[in-house]
């Protein structure tokens, strides 16, 4: 009896002791620890850190089931926080690695493409730059050929025409007293020669050419008109006779229309009347 | 009853013997445990914990208990001891993997300002 009464009491102090215990502050920072990491990252990523952390908690929690909140339970639970927060740096650390291998592949990607893509065009801006440059030769070449026309035509044409830059192109004005006889539309023997000059030097050119017809003041204004046609005409036909494409040569009858001089005096009426040639911007041959 | 005095005495002696031997030889000393948590201590130090803002406080945790371990080693309870040494090598181990989970997260931010500077050095020279 009194040894039953021994018993029943040591069992009653046991039990009292076990349900005194509290959980140790450790053991909660622990189960709180380990349920972060396994819920984290870690899972996937570090599964063997996460384990070792479950192993070290589940070695607290016996311990704190036989013996409470002793020492031993204490050091465990600290160890086990520490294992399950190890764990997630863990993964963490894997995380910000393999972000960055993917940020230096991506790049490196990105930079052949752009690599590929910029020698690509580097390539086509050379070949245009090629093109361009032939155009800008053979448009240097064809200016000089016509600055050297032009100036072998001022050459040639001394002193029986004159040259000139104007906004309508290069207009050579031949007096009319060189080319006709008064109120004739024939040619004369020796404006032939001059205009066999002026033929040569525009027969190669590939500019539209226009004559103008121009007369003085006196006289009928409908004859002015048809006589200043029949010259233009008449120059047209001789140009074309000697070699210049006709298709690009047109001839107009202008009258007194545009004078140049004063047709008071008679300088001034000769001055009026007058071819001209104009050379307008160069076309291709049709 | 001489006899019997005497045989309950040698047994009393022989079990006290054996208990004091049983202590003795139950926790040897955590030598073992002491060059694994200096070992794992040195090469969080080296790796810079003692410096990284996030894992200096562990690394001195795990400084200070080695010290105290050895404390207690030099007062013979090697139980303590090695309890003490298994939370400094956890704290060490953990000091270890903040410094270098730092250094990953710092190498990949500039790997991303690297790229961002190179991305816009192709796209500057492709205009």
């Amino acid at each position: 009896m009194k040894t039953l009464t021994m018993s029943s009491l040591g069992a009653l102090v046991l039990f009292a002791v076990g349900c005194g215990s509290t959980v140790p502050p450790e053991l909660v920072s622990a189960r709180s620890a380990y349920d972060r990491a396994s819920k984290g990252p870690s899972a996937q990523l570090n599964p063997a850190g996460l384990h070792s952390a479950k192993e070290t908690l589940d070695a607290a929690e016996h311990s704190f089931d036989d013996d409470g909140d002793s020492q031993d339970t204490k050091d465990l639970a600290y160890t086990a926080e520490r294992r399950a927060q190890t764990a997630e740096a863990r993964a963490r650390e894997m995380q910000a690695v393999s972000q960055k291998d993917e940020i230096v592949k991506a790049t490196q990607a990105y930079k052949d493409s752009k690599g590929q893509q910029t020698a690509a065009e580097l390539a086509q801006a050379k070949k245009m730059l090629a093109t361009t440059s032939v155009q800008l030769e053979n448009e240097k070449k064809n200016r000089e050929e016509a600055e050297r026309r032009a100036a072998e035509a001022q050459k040639l044409l001394a002193g029986f025409a004159t040259v000139k830059a104007e906004p309508r192109g290069m207009v050579i004005t031949l007096s009319g007293s060189v080319l006709f006889a008064s109120d004739k539309s024939e040619l004369l023997g020796t404006a032939k020669t001059k205009l066999n000059q002026v033929a040569d030097s525009l027969k190669e050119d590939g500019r539209d050419i226009t004559i103008l017809g121009h007369t003085d003041s006196q006289g009928n204004d409908d004859y002015n008109v048809k006589l200043s046609q029949r010259r233009a005409d008449a120059v047209r036909q001789y140009l074309i006779s000697r070699g210049v494409d006709q298709n690009k040569v047109k001839a107009e009858g202008k009258g007194k229309a545009e004078p140049i001089a004063d047709n008071a005096s008679p300088e001034g009426r000769a001055n009026n009347r007058r071819v001209e040639i104009v050379l307008g911007p160069k076309t291709e041959a049709k | 009853m001489n006899m019997k005095l005497g045989m309950l005495t040698f047994a009393t002696a022989a079990t006290a013997v054996v208990a004091a031997a049983g202590c003795g030889t139950a926790y040897p000393a955590p030598t073992q445990r002491l060059a694994d948590a200096q070992s794992a201590n040195r090469s969080a130090m080296e790796l810079g914990a003692d410096k990284q803002p996030d894992a200096q406080l562990h690394y001195k945790l795990s400084e200070e208990q080695i010290a105290k371990a050895n404390v207690v080693l030099k007062d013979g309870d090697n139980k303590r001891a090695d309890m003490m040494l298994i939370r400094a090598k956890a704290d060490a181990e953990l000091a270890l993997a903040l410094a270098k989970e730092a250094k990953a997260k710092q190498e990949a931010q500039q790997a991303a300002e690297q790229a961002k500077t190179q991305t816009q050095a192709v796209q500057g020279a492709a205009q």
